[in-house]
């Protein structure tokens, strides 16, 4: 083998070592800065949606609608302070919703998920505005998706008087599912009792009355 | 200000502690740079001929009535031994619908599983079995494509006599149970034109000479579809323990705009199960699938 072809075997194969080396370092780099960015999205996320209080802000005890089981929500009573304003008091009730569950794994909204802004038309029509952390991080699969959806729902139509129907925009867009399933270009019926199933008996025994596993209407 | 230099001058020289050895390094760093910068080249011309050479997805254009359905791909043979399928099959046709695709991986599992595979490997399981039984099937996507919403719907839509299927894996849910979905829509949006089309639990005929909205075209089969959601769930229910005795109502996107009887099915779940559980229930699905259209259209068991 001639000479020059040793050396440039040789300099590849340093190329190769190296290239490892260096890619053992890059990825660390990488987990680092995921993990620095996820500990600033969380102060971002409690510099964004601080504690709402209202001067009308009553302590209710309210029904939040968790996840019940794998497949399935259901309301545990919180007390919360709670506005007489129908505004302030659903978005008291998202922001509950989102950071308070019991448990991680009766959470239904991602940990990130911000409410951005929220309203409601004359026609009873309630409008709730997510950051993209509540599409961009919800596990994709008809039933996730569904069952985050109808926490909301059920949290809203059960603590929100007048209340119609419920819009979801990301970022203040309409989009077309929430993740890959769930269409969210329509509208979602409240106060409809559709989906009721019987109680499970565990449930009955945590103080919960009702378990919901349907789906609330869409369009 | 102007620089004025003298050519005269000595030439600066850059001294390294390392003397002759920083040459050497410099080489080596020189050569290792090309050296990556060759293989990325190799790299990227290797990865625009393989993106030149895939087939592309035709996409949808609004306001055309009727798209082109997407190309159909030959199904996959019966093994050997299996019975022929009938030469003219009667019946529905049935439109397996694996979902998402392409950039779109659906629910994502340990290990690299994504939910367009491992349902793409069912749907596949499921025709052969479906036409091994005399059924007509179509499949939206043959391939790792993804076409949209409308290009399954468009392809469904097509046809006359269809039962559309969804085909979906999910990312939570009690491992090992099925669950089958049909479209929910608000009572709020119903439409004069949408409520005085005709219905049927079984199957209900096309409506003609009236305008359908794409967005609500599901509207006029919904209780068709939640009929046979109830007696495929039903069917689930005796083939995957601890799932649901009744089908559950949802907004899925993917049912909206179908015109015939159409149905999702989920299995759970890609993070509590492996590959081979997943994509093994292909068998159990496809005669839950036949036994419910059967009890749907009794007059589709003829074909059997």
């Amino acid at each position: 083998m001639p000479r020059g072809m040793k050396i440039i075997l040789a300099i590849l194969a340093v190329a190769v070592v190296v290239g490892l080396v260096s890619l053992g370092t890059l990825q660390r780099r990488v987990q680092r800065l995921r993990q620095s960015q996820m500990a600033e999205e969380q102060a971002r996320h409690a510099v964004l949606a601080p504690p709402i209080s209202t001067p009308s802000d009553v302590s209710v005890k309210a029904q939040i609608f968790w996840s019940g089981g794998a497949d399935k929500i259901a309301p545990v009573p919180l007390n919360l302070p709670l506005s007489a304003d129908p505004v302030q008091r659903s978005r008291q009730l998202i922001q509950a919703l989102i950071a308070n569950p019991p448990s991680d794994a009766q959470r239904t909204l991602p940990a990130d998920t911000t409410l951005l802004a929220f309203y409601i038309l004359p026609d009873g029509t309630a409008i709730a505005d997510f950051s993209d952390a509540f599409s961009s991080e919800m596990p994709s699969g008809i039933l996730s998706e569904e069952m985050a959806v109808n926490s909301i729902a059920r949290t809203l139509e059960s603590n929100v008087d007048g209340l119609r129907r419920l819009k979801i925009l990301i970022k203040g867009q309409e989009v077309d599912t929430l993740a890959g399933n769930v269409d969210l270009t329509g509208f979602f019926d409240l106060n409809s009792n559709l989906g009721v199933v019987p109680t499970a008996p565990n449930a009955s025994e945590k103080g919960s009355q009702e378990v919901f596993g349907d789906a609330c209407g869409v369009h | 200000m102007r620089i004025q230099v003298d050519p005269k001058a000595p030439r600066p020289v850059l001294v390294s502690p390392l003397g002759g050895a920083h040459c050497i390094i410099s080489a080596i760093l020189c050569a290792v740079r090309n050296s990556v910068f060759s293989i990325t080249l190799l790299l990227f011309l290797a990865q625009a001929v393989f993106v030149l050479a895939a087939p592309t997805v035709q996409s949808f254009q609004e306001g055309q009535p009727q798209p082109p359905p997407p190309q159909e791909q030959p199904s996959v043979p019966p093994p050997p031994g299996a019975p022929a399928p009938a030469p003219t099959p009667a019946g529905p046709l049935i439109v397996l619908d694996p979902a998402h695709g392409g950039t779109d991986s659906g629910a994502r599992g340990e290990g690299g599983l994504a939910e367009k595979d491992i349902v793409l490997q069912i749907a596949r399981t499921v025709r052969a079995q479906l036409e091994r039984q005399g059924y007509r099937v179509l499949m939206t996507r043959s391939d790792d494509s993804n076409p949209s919403y409308d290009d399954r719907a468009a392809l469904a839509n097509a046809h006359r006599d269809v039962i559309f299927i969804s085909l979906h894996v999910a990312s939570t849910g009690i491992p090992g149970t099925v669950r089958a979905y049909y479209e929910q829509m608000s009572s709020a949006a119903i439409e004069p034109s949408a409520t005085t089309t005709p219905r049927s639990r079984s199957f209900p005929r096309r409506p003609s000479n009236t305008l359908i909205v794409w967005e609500q075209a599901q509207r006029p089969y919904l209780e068709a579809s939640h009929h046979l959601a109830d007696l495929i769930q039903l069917q689930l229910a005796q083939s995957f323990s601890a799932s649901p005795v009744t089908s559950t109502a949802a907004a899925v996107r993917t049912l909206r705009s179908i015109m015939g009887p159409a149905v999702a099915i989920e299995i759970s779940s890609i993070s509590g199960s492996s590959r081979d559980v997943l994509t093994g229930s292909g068998g159990p699905l496809s005669a839950a699938i036949a036994r419910g259209i059967s009890a749907l259209r009794p007059s589709s068991a003829e074909v059997k």
